[in-house]
Parts: structure tokens; C-alpha cells; sequence
């Protein structure tokens, strides 16, 4: 039983990123956004910049203007391109731009509403406003950094007019500097004399809809959608890039620590031995990471690290032998009975009965009893592990009763949160103030159903305490601050995250022993063995699949069934509360059910326009610390229903491509109204609406502003807050007939039908609001070895803001894909890994890499993007898109080059990979 | 512990440490250069790559006692402001993501031009040289690119 609750509902629910009702933010946004007014101290790095607002301050004289990155950088070039966006709107001299990584300050970068009294009372709530996850950074952060710039640009063009005396419509903003069109004279964004006049300005800045009406328009983009310099690469290329084990507090004596953890979740310390490795030259102490008393880590327990015993010592050479020499005695736990082979066994019973129906249309059932053929087939995917290049470490110091925490992590306020919360004693009282921290305001929340379980939640804990809805509130509040003012988080670069960089426990564990050693800096490094043996697993999943086909072998019908463990399972304590805590997610992971975040991956938004449709969750219990894989449930989703897909055409004897078409038909637009019409509760949709947002309350009566009217438009129209984001078949027809037509696939087909051991295979599949579809090209000869020639791939992610970073994640995200396909697979046997290092937990390598990775950018067709304002369909995620639909579409190349039908990953053993 | 002499980018270090500690690590800890990257520990990714008198090793799997023997390059001494072809190339072509992995690659990348002299090497000679250098973000494709424009060619 773990005494704390680790996870807000904000952190991670549709409210991350841009929330749900939250998510709200496409055209509107708050004056004091842009132009936050006292604002708190800006760090040292500004210089005596000037600073603009909170992401931007301008450097007097030299005229640098620095961007704030709020986002972490994991590879996926964010740094680079939400610069960009900002400097192009700000007319900005990109040689002059810089960019600082911020701390962890989640209000600082929170977008409120434009209406206060409105519902919600944040576009981009503060702790959702740095969580770098679900490839959502550009997609949230794409019009608030328009916006930002466009905001200053305004202001630097008002400056200039005072500055010469002239109307502001006779001055204009260009490369860096205002232009005095009258006498064609210039002043530039760093000179003192603008600045003076810009802070001036800035006190009555402009308001939302003067801004609104000076973005630029596509055409006079020079940044976004160009191919932008990435800002970290000269760093990189140079080994000046700072990751997380390469930060040293410069200040003496910082400790190494290198932890032997209990190999089963949830286990516990029996007792140590400590005596051998104190007496290795440079460890200086040997300590439980975990106070005495504290409840164990792993299952149940979320963030709380695995309980472990800690070397520490001069440098990582004598830290890593005095681990070796440390011996340990564990309570291994209930979870010590785990064994991942004898578990894919319950999985697949699982699947093999009906399970909770999460989607239905039509009449499933009577479509098979009059079937012309039944197709049924199961698939099956392990444990995967994320491990990034860089494997976890972070630093940490505690002094005077605070951390400092350096960190290479995907949620900065979340890190500072889970420290905070981490470090409270585990008494009862704390246990329940640190639950205030999912205690929302219900009327926030878009959806009754979501209104509803958070009511229960806000209910009981006011019960518990003794105290009202605003008391409520009031202990939450004074909680966060009490922990932002306790945990100063800076985040470094990430050597790559991949999802396991979204979990701070290894920065618990830092912050853990720096308790117990104040004043000294303490480095918590992990190993690789580590980084296998202690992941967040991508959960193990089991699908079964069946369709009915007529008699000219369409498909009349498709059950899908998908058993699979949520993460939810892993991050709620198993007490009372964590089930009252689990409330907020739809119960994620209880009684072994999905979240609504992992149903949204590929099984609740499937979209195959076949007429009776039913798609079911089956129950999955959880024994493993299971997190999420860069594109995570999508990867067994996509695998599943994309290989099927494949074996109902060749079972109907048509062309897998143009029966893939025909699966999709036109191309259903699954809006709220197909979603509620066909049962599925509440989608998740990534955090992002289905239906355009309009500013409303949840009631749906228009917001009255301080005047007491309504507000509307200039049209009179509600309005629009956030586009529509729907899964929308059409796109996904159009990914397909694009890489159809670029990988010459009917040509080929026909040739190859000549060449022995050749084919081709395809997948599409929707994630992260993005379309992306496969084509792979392959070879198996008579000793089985394959050989993968080329990949071809389309994306249609609405505006792709910087298309080299685009084809860079497209490259990265497919060979993410292959590698787990033929090479990933983590098993488990009495609880524990039985995984190491990259010899026994392989990835993709350079030889087995295809040649050519073709990558094309499908932009989405006039019929889409009439639905959009101006037309322009909003940026959508990149960095997971490219992942899953590599696998199925490698399946069913192999399949077409007459090798066998892999209904299961890894694939080396079905074939041989050299 | 013991005193060794390490001969690193050109410049002579005496340190006091054990010479069973993995060159890596006195690199990082102890002379505190730490653009060589820890991944694996056990020769298998390539992090960690240096060069011993002008030949890719791993520094995790050198004893400082042998490493003291050669003269030692690390990704901050292949040039002295980052403008080694390998460098120059990387950047034009946008090569890294996290870039974790970016030096071990380039001083790999670094030695195998050293091998061909600076000719253009064919795929298979880059696949042979670089599949002991692992990058998850993947790369690949734009490591080989980038390898034959720093060699002055173009791909193959």
C-alpha cells in the first residue's frame, strides 16, 4: 500500500498538454497571456534582457532575443521549431534567436482562458503546460507561439511609431527591426530607445483580436514550413550538449550513487549487508533509497521508486563495484509468481470470451450467422522496453529543506510534483493531501461523464477532510505552492525519452538520497542493466480479430478484441483511495481494463467503414511496472487490426492495398454524434476535441463578458476556440493512395508476382491525430534470412511546421517500429526481467537498417480543410505517428514474398534478421 | 590506486586512480570530459567511443592501465571547434535527434575515414564500421549520408 497518490488527473488526461475542454485554444487567447503583467523573477540567463512576456525577452543593445523552451528536448527538435513559429510571427532575425531551457514552472507557461467565470478557467492548465508526451507539443503550442509573436511584433511596431512620431500603420516590422515606411529609416528590436517606448506600450497591450488580425498569413510564413536549423546540433556534434549524468552542480564532492534495486515490483528491503562494499576504495555510504517504513515501489505505487539499497561513492568506477559487492536480502512480494510466458496463456483466454463493449454498430453477430467466410485470427505482443540511448540518471541536492533537481525528463512539473508529493512523510494526513491534488472543479470538465466521476472524487475527499468543495480547493492549492516553492527542477537534455522519460522515479530516487545527504549533490546514475530490468513496460497484449466477409468478399462485419494492461493499473495504490483516485481516468486499469487514453489508440477511433462493427476491451491484470512506448497501445492496435486487414484480402483474394482502400471506403468522419450513436462513452482523442470548441460554458450558453452580453464574433457567431480534431477516414485514405502511388505499388505487385521471394506490404493507421501509411519492400530467400530493400511513408499531419525535423522523426519513428518488430521482447519469470543489456534486449543497428526511407508529407485535401479556418488544418503530432503501422505492414511483406504469417512480435523467430 | 599518465587531445593528465577503472569513466568522473557518453557499459552501443592512437575503441571496456599506453582523442579533441568533416557534416545534414549518441558515432565515423584515407567508403564498409554505434532515435539513414559528404562524395 503506498501512501501517496502520485498522479494528477491533469498530468496526464486529456487536460495534459491542452486539456479537454481545455484544449481550447486554437484562436483565442488571453491578453494577460501575452503580456503576463508582474511578472515573477526571470532567471539569471536573461541578462537584463527586457522581458516581452514568458516565453520571450529581448537582450537591449545586441537585440538577442531569447525564446523560452518550456518543452523538453528528446530528439524530436522541439527546442528548434517552437522557436521558429514564434520568431517568424515576431518577424525575428533567426541568427539573433536564442533559446533557454526553462525549469519547471508549469503556471508560468499555462494558457488561462480568455473568460474568467468561464468554463474552464485554463486553455492549457499549468501542470499539463511542460508534459512532454502524446507528440502534442507543436500541436498545442503552435497558436499560443503564433500568437506570442505576432503579440510583440505589434507592440515593437507601436513602439516605433512613437518612437517616430508617426501613425503605427505607417511602420512595419521586418528582420528584426521596425521600419518608418514615410523616410524609410529603421530602428532595431534591441535598441534601448524602442525598448523604452515597447515597455510603455506594453502597458496597455493589444488586445486578442488586434493580434488575431496581424498573423501573418501562410504565404508570408518565412519559418514555419521551411526546413529550420536545429539549435542543438553543433552542441551535440561537439559533446558540449548537457544530458542528465553530465550535469555537475560545481560545487565539491558531489556522490555518485548507483542502486541495486529488488528485481520483482513491489518488492521490499529485507535486510543488507554493507560491510563489503563500504570497503571499496571511494564509496563513502551505503543507504535504503527509501526511508524506513516507507511503502515499497513498483506496482501500485506509480512514481515511488522500486525499494532498493544505494553505493554511493566518489565517482560511478567505485560506485558499480561496491554495488557488485553489496548483498541484499528481498521480500519479494506477491508479484514474484509472474511469469510473462504463462501469463500470454491468460491473455489469450481473455480474448477468447466477450469482453466489455466499448464500441458496436449494426448487428455483429447476425452478420457472421450469414457470413460467406469467417476470417479469425490472434495476435500477440510482449513486454517492450523503451530504452533510450541515455539511461536514466538525474542529480539532485537538498539544503534548508529544499531540492534542487536536475533532471533529463519529459515532465518537468511533474518531476517537481512527485518529488514534492514523494517527500512528504506517508502518514494518513499526507496520504489525503496529496489525493487534493486531483480535486478539480467539475463544472471545468466538458462531459457529463467526466463531471460526474470527478463530483464522487471532489465528494469523498471533502468527506475525509472535513471539509467544503473550497476547502477542498484551498489544501490543494497550498499544497502546490507549498511543493513549487520546495522542488526546483532544471531540465537538461534527454538522451532520448520514448515515453520512459515521462516517468521521474529515477529523480526520486535522486531526491530520496539527497534527503539523507544534505548538502552534497548526489548523482543517481542507472546502467543499462538497469534501465531493462526496471523500465515502465509496454504493457503485453493479446488481440483476436474476426470479420465476416459476403460472397463478393467484402467485409460485412469485424469484432475486435483487444486484452491488454494499463498503465493506470501500475500508477493507482491498490487502497481505497487509489480507487477513488482512478475514478478521474474512466478507472483505468481497473479489473484489468484500459484507460480512455490507451482505448483511444487504435481501438475506440478504428476506422473501417465496415457495417456492423464491435469492438470489445477484454480484462488484463497487472503483476509489472507497465508505462508507455512511444506510440503505446497503438503498437499492439496497429499490429493487430493492420495485419488482419491484410490476411481478410488475401483470404477474399484481392490486392492488399486496394482492399485496404476498400476497408476504409470514403472515409467515415468519426465525430461526437458517430461516437455516441455507436456507445463509446467518453473519447479521448489525444486530449483534443472531436468537435470544434466554440467559447461556451459546458451548459452550452454563451459566456457574458464583464458587460454582461454575450460574446460572439465579429459575425455575430459563436466564437471558435479549438478546430475539430475527428478521426477522419478521409485522411487515412488519402496516406494510403499516396504511398500507393510514390511507392509504385500496382507496378510492382504485378513484377513481383515473377520474382521469387519479393514483396510488398502496407499498414495505415491514425495516432496522435496524424495519418501515416506504410509501404515496405522485402526479400526472403530460401535460407529465410530477410531483407528489408526499401520504406515508403506518408503522413498527413496537418501543417507539418518543419518538414526536415518531420522526415527526421518519419526516418526515426520507422526504425523505432522495425526494431521492436523483429528484435523487442522483454520476458519475465518469477517477477523478475530476465532481459540485460543490448545483447540480450537487441535493437535496430546500421546494417540492418533499409537503404532508402522515403518520406512524404500528404497535405490534406481541400474537402478536409474547408472544415478549418482559412483552410488551415492544424499541426498534429509527428514524433509517434510514424511507429506503428511499421510492423504490420513488415508482416505483410513477408507474407507477400511467401514467407510465413507472423501474428506475433519479435519476428526474428520467424525469420531470420542478419 | 596508482598514478597514471594519460595522454588525452594532447594534453597529459597525471591522475591517482585504479588502473582497473574503465577509461570512460576516469574520462568523465575524474578529468571531467564528459561529451563521451555511458550507454552500455559492456561494448554493445557505442556511446562511448574514443580513439586510441587514431582506432575507434570503447572506453568502457578499456582499463585506464592499457589506455595510458596510447594517445587518446576524445569527440572534444577531434577538432578544436568542432570542424572535423564528420562535425561540419552532421550539422549540415540535421544527423542528430537527442544526439546522445552522436559522439560515439562521429568518432567511429571519424576513424573510418581515417581508414579509407578520406575516400568515399561504400555502404557496406559504413554498415561494418558503424554497426558496433547504436542510435534508438534512428538516425541511420542520415549518419550514412552524412559520412559520404564528409568524405566528399555523395552517397552511393
Amino acid at each position: 500500500m503506498s501512501g501517496i497518490v502520485k498522479i494528477t488527473r491533469r498530468d496526464f488526461l486529456r487536460h495534459t498538454g491542452v486539456g479537454a475542454g481545455a484544449l481550447v485554444l486554437g484562436c483565442y487567447i488571453s491578453p494577460k497571456g501575452l503580456f503576463a503583467a508582474g511578472l515573477p523573477d526571470l532567471p539569471d540567463l536573461f541578462h537584463n534582457g527586457s522581458p516581452l512576456n514568458n516565453f520571450v525577452a529581448i537582450v537591449p543593445v545586441q537585440g538577442t532575443i531569447i525564446i523560452m523552451a518550456h518543452r523538453s528536448e528528446m530528439g524530436q527538435g522541439i527546442r528548434s521549431s517552437l522557436a521558429a513559429v514564434l520568431a517568424d510571427e515576431l518577424e525575428a532575425d533567426w541568427a539573433k534567436v536564442r533559446v533557454h531551457q526553462a525549469d519547471a514552472d508549469g503556471p508560468r507557461f499555462a494558457i488561462e482562458h480568455p473568460v474568467k467565470g468561464g468554463a474552464p478557467s485554463f486553455l492549457i492548465p499549468d501542470e499539463g503546460s511542460q508534459f512532454a508526451d502524446s507528440s502534442r507539443s507543436m500541436a498545442a503550442y503552435f497558436k499560443p507561439m503564433r500568437l506570442f509573436g505576432a503579440g510583440i511584433r505589434l507592440v515593437m511596431v507601436r513602439a516605433a511609431a512613437r518612437h517616430f512620431g508617426v501613425d503605427p500603420a505607417d511602420c512595419e516590422a521586418q528582420q528584426h527591426k521596425v521600419l518608418n515606411k514615410r523616410n524609410g529609416k529603421s530602428i532595431a528590436y534591441g535598441d534601448p530607445l524602442l525598448l523604452l517606448q515597447a515597455k510603455k506600450v506594453a502597458e496597455h497591450p493589444p488586445t486578442v483580436d488586434e493580434v488575431q488580425a496581424v498573423l501573418k498569413p501562410r504565404g508570408q510564413w518565412r519559418f514555419i514550413g521551411r526546413k529550420m536549423p536545429f539549435v542543438d546540433a553543433q552542441d551535440m556534434v561537439t559533446g558540449k550538449a548537457v544530458y542528465g549524468a553530465d550535469v555537475d552542480p560545481k560545487r565539491h564532492g558531489m556522490l555518485t550513487a548507483m542502486i541495486v534495486r529488488c528485481p520483482v515490483a513491489n518488492g521490499a528491503v529485507k535486510s543488507f549487508d554493507p560491510t563489503a562494499a563500504l570497503a571499496v576504495p571511494g564509496v563513502k555510504s551505503v543507504v535504503e533509497v527509501l526511508p524506513k517504513g516507507f511503502p515499497g515501489g513498483g506496482v501500485g505505487a506509480g512514481f515511488i521508486p522500486h525499494a532498493g539499497v544505494a553505493v554511493l561513492a566518489e565517482n560511478t568506477w567505485a560506485a558499480l563495484q561496491g554495488r557488485r559487492a553489496l548483498k541484499v536480502e528481498w521480500n519479494l512480494g506477491s508479484n514474484a509468481t509472474y511469469d510473462s510466458k504463462a501469463y500470454r496463456g491468460e491473455l489469450e483466454a481473455s480474448t477468447n470470451v466477450a469482453g466489455k463493449t466499448l464500441r458496436s454498430k449494426g448487428d455483429v453477430d447476425g452478420a457472421f450467422g450469414g457470413a460467406s467466410k469467417v476470417v479469425e485470427r490472434d495476435y500477440y505482443v510482449p513486454h517492450l522496453a523503451q530504452a533510450p540511448m541515455e539511461p536514466p540518471a538525474a542529480v539532485a541536492l537538498y539544503e534548508n529543506g529544499h531540492w534542487e533537481i536536475w533532471s533529463p525528463t519529459q515532465g518537468p512539473e511533474l518531476t517537481q510534483h512527485y518529488v514534492g508529493l514523494a517527500m512528504m512523510e506517508p502518514t494518513p494526513a499526507n496520504q489525503l493531501r496529496g489525493l487534493t491534488w486531483q480535486a478539480a472543479d467539475p463544472s471545468e470538465l466538458p462531459k457529463e461523464s467526466e463531471r460526474t466521476l470527478q463530483r464522487l472524487f471532489n465528494e469523498e475527499l471533502e468527506k475525509l477532510l472535513g471539509v467544503d468543495q473550497a476547502g477542498l480547493f484551498k489544501i490543494r492549492d497550498d499544497l502546490k505552492k507549498e511543493i513549487r516553492d520546495k522542488v526546483k527542477v532544471h531540465v537538461t537534455l534527454l538522451g532520448g525519452g520514448f515515453g520512459r522519460k515521462s516517468k521521474p522515479d529515477y529523480a526520486l530516487e535522486a531526491a530520496f538520497l539527497a534527503r539523507q545527504h544534505p548538502g552534497v549533490p548526489i548523482r543517481v546514475q542507472w546502467t543499462r542493466e538497469d534501465d531493462i530490468k526496471f523500465s515502465y513496460y509496454n504493457a503485453v497484449s493479446h488481440q483476436h480479430l474476426k470479420a465476416a466477409l459476403g460472397g463478393d468478399g467484402k467485409a460485412t462485419a469485424l469484432l475486435q478484441r483487444s486484452a491488454f494492461t494499463s498503465f493506470f493499473a501500475t500508477l493507482f495504490p491498490g487502497n481505497e483511495l487509489g480507487q477513488l483516485a482512478r475514478a478521474a481516468y474512466h478507472n483505468g486499469g481497473k479489473d484489468g481494463y484500459g484507460s480512455g487514453i490507451e482505448r483511444a489508440h487504435g481501438l475506440e477511433d478504428m476506422l473501417f467503414d465496415v457495417p456492423n462493427v464491435r469492438i470489445e476491451n477484454c480484462p488484463a491484470q497487472n503483476h509489472i511496472r507497465v508505462g508507455w512506448m512511444r506510440s503505446v497501445a497503438n503498437i499492439y492496435h496497429a499490429f493487430g487490426m493492420c495485419s488482419f486487414a491484410d490476411e481478410v484480402a488475401i483470404a477474399a483474394g484481392r490486392d492488399s492495398k486496394d482492399y485496404l482502400l476498400e476497408l476504409i471506403g470514403k472515409g467515415v468522419v468519426l465525430d461526437e454524434k458517430a461516437f455516441q450513436d455507436q456507445g463509446v462513452e467518453c473519447f479521448d482523442n489525444n486530449g483534443f476535441p472531436v468537435d470544434p470548441v466554440f467559447l461556451q460554458g459546458p451548459d452550452g450558453k454563451p459566456v457574458l463578458g464583464p458587460d454582461g452580453k454575450p460574446i460572439v464574433g465579429p459575425d455575430g457567431k459563436p466564437i471558435l476556440i479549438m478546430p475539430p480534431y475527428p478521426p477522419d477516414g478521409r485522411r487515412l485514405r488519402a496516406v494510403v493512395e499516396r504511398v500507393a502511388k510514390e511507392s509504385g505499388w500496382d507496378e510492382k505487385v504485378k513484377s513481383y508476382k515473377g520474382i521469387k521471394g519479393r514483396g510488398l506490404g502496407i499498414a495505415a493507421h491514425r495516432s496522435f491525430l496524424s495519418y501515416v501509411a506504410v509501404v515496405i519492400d522485402v526479400s526472403l530467400n530460401e535460407a529465410n534470412e530477410l531483407t528489408i530493400h526499401d520504406i515508403y511513408a506518408a503522413i498527413d499531419c496537418g501543417i507539418a511546421v518543419n518538414p526536415d525535423r518531420v522526415n527526421a522523426q518519419m526516418q526515426g519513428g520507422i526504425i523505432y517500429g522495425l526494431s521492436y518488430a523483429l528484435l523487442g521482447e522483454i520476458t519475465v519469470k518469477n517477477g523478475a526481467v530476465e532481459q540485460n543489456n543490448f545483447d540480450d534486449y537487441p535493437v535496430l543497428r546500421i546494417h540492418q537498417t533499409p537503404k532508402n526511407i522515403f518520406t512524404y508529407v500528404e497535405d490534406p485535401s481541400a474537402e478536409v480543410a474547408s472544415g478549418y479556418p482559412g483552410g488551415d488544418v492544424p499541426p498534429t503530432g509527428v514524433g509517434e505517428p510514424p511507429t506503428p503501422a511499421v510492423a504490420p505492414a513488415l508482416a505483410n511483406a513477408i507474407v507477400a514474398a511467401g514467407g510465413p504469417r507472423i501474428r506475433e512480435i519479435p519476428f526474428w523467430k520467424s525469420v531470420k534478421v542478419l | 590506486m596508482s598514478i597514471f599518465q594519460l595522454h588525452v587531445n594532447g594534453r597529459l593528465h597525471t591522475v591517482d586512480i585504479d588502473g582497473n577503472m574503465p577509461l570512460l569513466w576516469a574520462l568523465r568522473d575524474v578529468l571531467g570530459l564528459k561529451g563521451t557518453k555511458f550507454g552500455c557499459g559492456v561494448a554493445q552501443c557505442g556511446a562511448c567511443t574514443v580513439h586510441l592512437n587514431g582506432r575507434a575503441v570503447r572506453s568502457c571496456s578499456i582499463d585506464v592501465g592499457v589506455a595510458c599506453l596510447s594517445e587518446i582523442t576524445t569527440i572534444e579533441g577531434l577538432s578544436p571547434d568542432g570542424s572535423h568533416p564528420c562535425q561540419k557534416a552532421w550539422v549540415e545534414l540535421g544527423v542528430p535527434q537527442c544526439g546522445f549518441c552522436q559522439p560515439g558515432q562521429i568518432m567511429s565515423a571519424a576513424a573510418l575515414l581515417t581508414a579509407t584515407k578520406g575516400a568515399n567508403p561504400t555502404d557496406e564498409q559504413i554498415d561494418n564500421a558503424m554497426r558496433g554505434n547504436i542510435c534508438r532515435c534512428g538516425t541511420y539513414p542520415r549518419i550514412r549520408e552524412a559520412i559520404h559528404k564528409a568524405a566528399g562524395g555523395s552517397s552511393s
